[in-house]
Protein backbone atom coordinates (compact mmCIF):
# COMPACT_ATOMS: atom_id res chain seq x y z
CA UNK A 1 0.00 0.00 0.00
CA UNK A 2 2.77 2.41 0.90
CA UNK A 3 4.66 1.73 -2.33
CA UNK A 4 1.54 2.36 -4.41
CA UNK A 5 1.17 5.73 -2.70
CA UNK A 6 4.77 6.60 -3.54
CA UNK A 7 4.31 5.77 -7.20
CA UNK A 8 1.25 7.98 -7.34
CA UNK A 9 3.28 10.88 -6.00
CA UNK A 10 5.96 10.40 -8.64
CA UNK A 11 3.33 10.20 -11.35
CA UNK A 12 2.05 13.61 -10.32
CA UNK A 13 5.53 15.09 -10.47
CA UNK A 14 6.00 13.72 -13.95
CA UNK A 15 2.71 15.17 -15.06
CA UNK A 16 3.69 18.66 -14.06
CA UNK A 17 4.36 20.69 -17.20
CA UNK A 18 8.03 21.42 -17.71
CA UNK A 19 8.47 25.13 -17.17
CA UNK A 20 10.71 27.16 -19.41
CA UNK A 21 12.79 27.98 -16.36
CA UNK A 22 14.27 31.29 -15.35
CA UNK A 23 15.81 32.99 -18.32
CA UNK A 24 18.67 34.43 -16.33
CA UNK A 25 22.15 33.11 -15.68
CA UNK A 26 24.29 34.59 -12.90
CA UNK A 27 26.68 37.21 -14.29
CA UNK A 28 29.49 36.22 -11.96
CA UNK A 29 29.24 32.58 -13.01
CA UNK A 30 29.51 33.59 -16.64
CA UNK A 31 32.38 36.01 -15.91
CA UNK A 32 34.34 33.25 -14.14
CA UNK A 33 33.72 30.82 -16.98
CA UNK A 34 34.69 33.38 -19.61
CA UNK A 35 37.87 34.33 -17.75
CA UNK A 36 38.82 30.65 -17.57
CA UNK A 37 38.18 30.34 -21.29
CA UNK A 38 40.48 33.28 -22.05
CA UNK A 39 43.17 32.06 -19.65
CA UNK A 40 43.10 28.54 -21.05
CA UNK A 41 43.44 29.79 -24.60
CA UNK A 42 46.24 32.12 -23.55
CA UNK A 43 48.35 29.19 -22.40
CA UNK A 44 47.87 27.39 -25.69
CA UNK A 45 48.97 30.13 -28.10
CA UNK A 46 51.98 32.38 -28.39
CA UNK A 47 50.62 35.41 -30.19
CA UNK A 48 47.64 37.75 -30.02
CA UNK A 49 46.19 37.00 -33.43
CA UNK A 50 45.94 33.31 -32.65
CA UNK A 51 44.22 34.07 -29.34
CA UNK A 52 41.68 36.23 -31.10
CA UNK A 53 41.05 33.53 -33.66
CA UNK A 54 40.45 30.93 -30.95
CA UNK A 55 37.95 33.12 -29.15
CA UNK A 56 36.22 33.77 -32.45
CA UNK A 57 36.00 30.03 -33.17
CA UNK A 58 34.48 29.45 -29.75
CA UNK A 59 31.90 32.15 -30.45
CA UNK A 60 31.16 30.72 -33.91
CA UNK A 61 29.91 27.45 -32.44
CA UNK A 62 27.64 29.39 -30.08
CA UNK A 63 26.33 31.55 -32.90
CA UNK A 64 25.37 28.57 -35.05
CA UNK A 65 23.31 27.03 -32.26
CA UNK A 66 21.77 30.32 -31.18
CA UNK A 67 20.52 30.88 -34.72
CA UNK A 68 18.78 27.50 -34.85
CA UNK A 69 17.26 27.96 -31.42
CA UNK A 70 16.00 31.49 -31.99
CA UNK A 71 14.57 30.78 -35.40
CA UNK A 72 12.56 27.98 -33.97
CA UNK A 73 11.50 29.74 -30.78
CA UNK A 74 10.89 33.32 -31.76
CA UNK A 75 10.55 33.64 -35.47
CA UNK A 76 7.76 31.21 -36.23
CA UNK A 77 7.67 30.63 -39.94
CA UNK A 78 9.81 33.44 -41.22
CA UNK A 79 13.19 32.99 -42.87
CA UNK A 80 15.48 35.97 -43.32
CA UNK A 81 16.61 36.59 -46.88
CA UNK A 82 17.35 40.33 -46.82
CA UNK A 83 20.48 41.97 -45.47
CA UNK A 84 18.67 44.55 -43.36
CA UNK A 85 16.42 41.81 -42.03
CA UNK A 86 19.23 39.62 -40.75
CA UNK A 87 21.12 42.63 -39.35
CA UNK A 88 18.16 43.85 -37.33
CA UNK A 89 17.56 40.27 -36.20
CA UNK A 90 21.12 40.14 -34.82
CA UNK A 91 20.89 43.63 -33.39
CA UNK A 92 17.67 43.10 -31.44
CA UNK A 93 16.66 39.46 -31.00
CA UNK A 94 20.09 37.84 -30.63
CA UNK A 95 21.37 40.59 -28.36
CA UNK A 96 18.22 40.46 -26.24
CA UNK A 97 18.50 36.71 -25.70
CA UNK A 98 22.22 36.74 -25.00
CA UNK A 99 22.70 39.98 -23.09
CA UNK A 100 19.20 40.93 -21.91
CA UNK A 101 18.98 44.15 -23.91
CA UNK A 102 19.15 45.26 -27.55
CA UNK A 103 22.46 46.53 -28.89
CA UNK A 104 23.11 50.24 -28.59
CA UNK A 105 23.24 51.09 -32.26
CA UNK A 106 23.44 49.68 -35.77
CA UNK A 107 25.16 51.80 -38.40
CA UNK A 108 26.10 51.51 -42.02
CA UNK A 109 29.73 52.18 -42.87
CA UNK A 110 30.41 55.33 -44.86
CA UNK A 111 33.58 54.33 -46.65
CA UNK A 112 32.57 50.93 -48.02
CA UNK A 113 29.25 49.59 -49.22
CA UNK A 114 29.65 46.26 -47.50
CA UNK A 115 30.47 47.38 -43.97
CA UNK A 116 28.06 47.62 -41.05
CA UNK A 117 28.75 48.34 -37.40
CA UNK A 118 27.00 47.30 -34.20
CA UNK A 119 28.13 49.43 -31.26
CA UNK A 120 27.84 48.86 -27.58
CA UNK A 121 28.94 51.18 -24.79
CA UNK A 122 30.43 48.24 -22.94
CA UNK A 123 30.16 44.60 -23.95
CA UNK A 124 28.92 42.32 -21.19
CA UNK A 125 31.82 39.95 -21.70
CA UNK A 126 34.32 42.79 -21.22
CA UNK A 127 32.76 44.11 -18.02
CA UNK A 128 35.33 42.58 -15.68
CA UNK A 129 38.26 42.52 -18.08
CA UNK A 130 41.01 45.09 -18.45
CA UNK A 131 43.56 44.53 -21.17
CA UNK A 132 47.24 44.92 -20.14
CA UNK A 133 49.15 47.55 -22.13
CA UNK A 134 51.47 45.06 -23.79
CA UNK A 135 48.62 43.28 -25.52
CA UNK A 136 47.95 46.21 -27.75
CA UNK A 137 44.63 46.27 -29.52
CA UNK A 138 43.36 42.91 -28.36
CA UNK A 139 39.68 42.79 -27.51
CA UNK A 140 37.93 39.91 -25.78
CA UNK A 141 34.89 40.99 -27.71
CA UNK A 142 36.32 38.67 -30.36
CA UNK A 143 34.08 36.09 -28.70
CA UNK A 144 30.99 38.17 -29.45
CA UNK A 145 32.30 38.83 -32.96
CA UNK A 146 32.51 35.05 -33.36
CA UNK A 147 28.90 34.67 -32.25
CA UNK A 148 27.74 37.22 -34.83
CA UNK A 149 29.84 35.51 -37.50
CA UNK A 150 28.27 32.16 -36.60
CA UNK A 151 24.77 33.59 -36.92
CA UNK A 152 25.45 35.33 -40.24
CA UNK A 153 27.38 32.46 -41.83
CA UNK A 154 24.74 29.87 -41.06
CA UNK A 155 21.93 32.12 -42.23
CA UNK A 156 23.55 32.36 -45.65
CA UNK A 157 25.33 35.74 -45.31
CA UNK A 158 29.07 35.00 -45.15
CA UNK A 159 30.97 37.86 -43.54
CA UNK A 160 34.19 38.81 -41.77
CA UNK A 161 33.40 40.08 -38.29
CA UNK A 162 35.84 41.79 -35.92
CA UNK A 163 35.63 43.68 -32.64
CA UNK A 164 37.32 47.06 -32.12
CA UNK A 165 37.72 49.62 -29.41
CA UNK A 166 36.68 53.12 -30.43
CA UNK A 167 37.79 55.83 -28.01
CA UNK A 168 35.12 58.41 -27.19
CA UNK A 169 35.79 61.88 -25.83
CA UNK A 170 34.38 62.49 -22.43
CA UNK A 171 34.29 58.81 -21.48
CA UNK A 172 36.97 56.93 -19.68
CA UNK A 173 36.39 53.53 -21.27
CA UNK A 174 36.27 53.28 -25.04
CA UNK A 175 33.16 52.13 -26.85
CA UNK A 176 33.20 48.70 -28.48
CA UNK A 177 32.24 48.28 -32.11
CA UNK A 178 31.59 45.03 -33.94
CA UNK A 179 32.54 45.56 -37.57
CA UNK A 180 30.75 43.35 -40.10
CA UNK A 181 32.13 43.12 -43.62
CA UNK A 182 29.94 41.10 -45.95
CA UNK A 183 31.28 38.90 -48.74
CA UNK A 184 30.90 39.82 -52.41
CA UNK A 185 28.16 37.29 -53.13
CA UNK A 186 25.91 38.70 -50.41
CA UNK A 187 25.97 42.16 -51.98
CA UNK A 188 25.41 40.74 -55.45
CA UNK A 189 22.41 38.74 -54.24
CA UNK A 190 21.04 41.74 -52.40
CA UNK A 191 21.33 43.87 -55.53
CA UNK A 192 19.57 41.18 -57.54
CA UNK A 193 16.68 40.98 -55.10
CA UNK A 194 16.17 44.69 -55.49
CA UNK B 1 1.25 6.65 -41.78
CA UNK B 2 4.66 8.16 -41.99
CA UNK B 3 7.14 5.84 -43.65
CA UNK B 4 10.28 7.95 -43.70
CA UNK B 5 11.77 11.16 -42.29
CA UNK B 6 15.02 12.77 -43.37
CA UNK B 7 17.17 15.71 -42.36
CA UNK B 8 19.39 17.10 -45.11
CA UNK B 9 22.08 19.73 -44.53
CA UNK B 10 22.59 22.93 -46.43
CA UNK B 11 24.96 21.34 -48.93
CA UNK B 12 22.45 18.56 -49.53
CA UNK B 13 24.46 16.19 -47.36
CA UNK B 14 22.29 13.73 -45.40
CA UNK B 15 22.29 14.29 -41.65
CA UNK B 16 19.63 11.86 -40.53
CA UNK B 17 17.62 9.27 -42.40
CA UNK B 18 15.12 6.97 -40.74
CA UNK B 19 12.44 4.76 -42.24
CA UNK B 20 9.55 3.33 -40.29
CA UNK B 21 8.42 0.38 -42.36
CA UNK B 22 9.45 -3.23 -41.96
CA UNK B 23 9.45 -3.84 -45.68
CA UNK B 24 12.80 -3.74 -47.43
CA UNK B 25 11.92 -0.99 -49.85
CA UNK B 26 13.77 1.41 -47.58
CA UNK B 27 16.16 2.08 -50.44
CA UNK B 28 13.26 3.19 -52.62
CA UNK B 29 12.23 5.66 -49.91
CA UNK B 30 15.73 7.07 -49.75
CA UNK B 31 15.59 7.47 -53.51
CA UNK B 32 12.31 9.38 -53.27
CA UNK B 33 13.81 11.65 -50.60
CA UNK B 34 16.78 12.31 -52.86
CA UNK B 35 14.57 13.28 -55.79
CA UNK B 36 12.55 15.63 -53.61
CA UNK B 37 15.68 17.61 -52.84
CA UNK B 38 15.60 18.87 -56.42
CA UNK B 39 12.08 20.14 -55.91
CA UNK B 40 13.16 21.98 -52.76
CA UNK B 41 16.02 23.65 -54.58
CA UNK B 42 13.75 24.66 -57.40
CA UNK B 43 11.24 26.21 -55.00
CA UNK B 44 13.93 28.11 -53.14
CA UNK B 45 15.78 29.48 -56.13
CA UNK B 46 12.93 30.39 -58.47
CA UNK B 47 10.11 31.86 -56.47
CA UNK B 48 6.87 32.06 -58.39
CA UNK B 49 6.10 35.29 -56.66
CA UNK B 50 8.78 36.93 -54.56
CA UNK B 51 7.82 38.35 -51.20
CA UNK B 52 5.87 36.41 -48.59
CA UNK B 53 6.32 32.97 -50.11
CA UNK B 54 10.07 33.41 -50.25
CA UNK B 55 10.27 33.50 -46.47
CA UNK B 56 8.07 30.62 -45.46
CA UNK B 57 9.69 27.72 -43.69
CA UNK B 58 6.97 25.21 -44.50
CA UNK B 59 7.19 24.27 -48.18
CA UNK B 60 4.12 22.09 -48.41
CA UNK B 61 3.67 19.03 -50.58
CA UNK B 62 6.61 18.59 -52.86
CA UNK B 63 6.13 15.45 -54.81
CA UNK B 64 3.19 13.08 -55.14
CA UNK B 65 3.95 9.60 -56.44
CA UNK B 66 1.54 6.74 -56.86
CA UNK B 67 1.19 5.90 -53.19
CA UNK B 68 3.45 8.35 -51.37
CA UNK B 69 3.40 12.03 -50.68
CA UNK B 70 6.47 14.03 -49.70
CA UNK B 71 6.33 17.16 -47.55
CA UNK B 72 9.18 19.61 -47.05
CA UNK B 73 10.26 22.18 -44.48
CA UNK B 74 13.19 24.55 -44.70
CA UNK B 75 14.88 26.10 -41.66
CA UNK B 76 16.74 29.37 -41.49
CA UNK B 77 20.09 27.65 -41.88
CA UNK B 78 19.07 25.98 -45.16
CA UNK B 79 18.65 22.65 -43.37
CA UNK B 80 15.79 20.72 -44.92
CA UNK B 81 13.38 18.33 -43.27
CA UNK B 82 11.56 15.86 -45.53
CA UNK B 83 8.69 13.59 -44.62
CA UNK B 84 7.28 10.75 -46.74
CA UNK B 85 3.78 9.56 -45.91
CA UNK B 86 1.31 7.04 -47.31
CA UNK B 87 -1.81 8.73 -46.05
CA UNK B 88 -4.22 9.94 -48.65
CA UNK B 89 -6.03 12.61 -46.65
CA UNK B 90 -3.49 14.45 -44.56
CA UNK B 91 -4.47 17.83 -43.24
CA UNK B 92 -2.07 20.72 -43.70
CA UNK B 93 -2.28 21.66 -40.02
CA UNK B 94 -1.20 18.17 -38.97
CA UNK B 95 1.90 18.30 -41.14
CA UNK B 96 2.77 21.78 -39.88
CA UNK B 97 2.52 20.72 -36.25
CA UNK B 98 4.58 17.61 -37.03
CA UNK B 99 7.34 19.75 -38.50
CA UNK B 100 7.22 22.16 -35.60
CA UNK B 101 7.83 19.36 -33.11
CA UNK B 102 10.47 17.86 -35.37
CA UNK B 103 12.21 21.23 -35.54
CA UNK B 104 12.21 21.43 -31.72
CA UNK B 105 13.84 17.99 -31.49
CA UNK B 106 16.37 19.02 -34.14
CA UNK B 107 17.29 22.23 -32.31
CA UNK B 108 17.87 20.27 -29.12
CA UNK B 109 20.09 17.76 -30.92
CA UNK B 110 22.16 20.51 -32.57
CA UNK B 111 22.62 22.41 -29.28
CA UNK B 112 24.74 19.51 -28.08
CA UNK B 113 28.27 20.96 -27.80
CA UNK B 114 29.72 17.67 -28.99
CA UNK B 115 27.73 17.72 -32.18
CA UNK B 116 29.77 18.83 -35.17
CA UNK B 117 27.62 20.81 -37.58
CA UNK B 118 27.64 19.04 -40.93
CA UNK B 119 28.16 15.57 -39.54
CA UNK B 120 25.43 12.99 -39.07
CA UNK B 121 23.24 13.29 -36.01
CA UNK B 122 24.17 10.33 -33.83
CA UNK B 123 22.21 11.14 -30.69
CA UNK B 124 20.02 8.30 -29.46
CA UNK B 125 17.77 10.70 -27.62
CA UNK B 126 17.02 12.46 -30.90
CA UNK B 127 16.15 9.14 -32.57
CA UNK B 128 13.79 8.26 -29.74
CA UNK B 129 12.10 11.64 -29.81
CA UNK B 130 11.61 11.39 -33.55
CA UNK B 131 10.01 7.94 -33.23
CA UNK B 132 7.73 9.34 -30.54
CA UNK B 133 6.67 12.24 -32.77
CA UNK B 134 6.11 9.95 -35.76
CA UNK B 135 3.99 7.56 -33.70
CA UNK B 136 1.74 10.34 -32.49
CA UNK B 137 1.25 11.77 -35.96
CA UNK B 138 -2.29 11.63 -37.13
CA UNK B 139 -5.55 13.53 -37.20
CA UNK B 140 -6.05 15.35 -33.92
CA UNK B 141 -9.09 13.79 -32.27
CA UNK B 142 -11.30 15.96 -30.09
CA UNK B 143 -12.98 14.48 -27.05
Amino acid sequence: MISVGKIKQYANVLEKPVSRGRQEVSLSAFAFLFSELVQYNQTQVDNIAELERRLEDAGYAVGARVLELLCHREKGNRRETRLLGILSFVHSTVWKVLFGKVADSLEKGTEHEDEYMISEKELLVNRFISIPKDMGAFNCGAFVAGIVKGVLDNAGFPAVVTAHFVPMEGQQRPRTTILIKFAEEVLRREARLG
Amino acid sequence: MIVCVAVVGHQNNPLYLQSFTEADDALKLHHIVHCSLDVVDERVNNPKKSGPTLNETFLGMLYPTENYKVYGYLTNTKVKFLMVTTDLDVKDADVRSFFRRFHAAYVDAVSNPFHVPGKKITSNAFAERVSGIVKSFGPVTTG
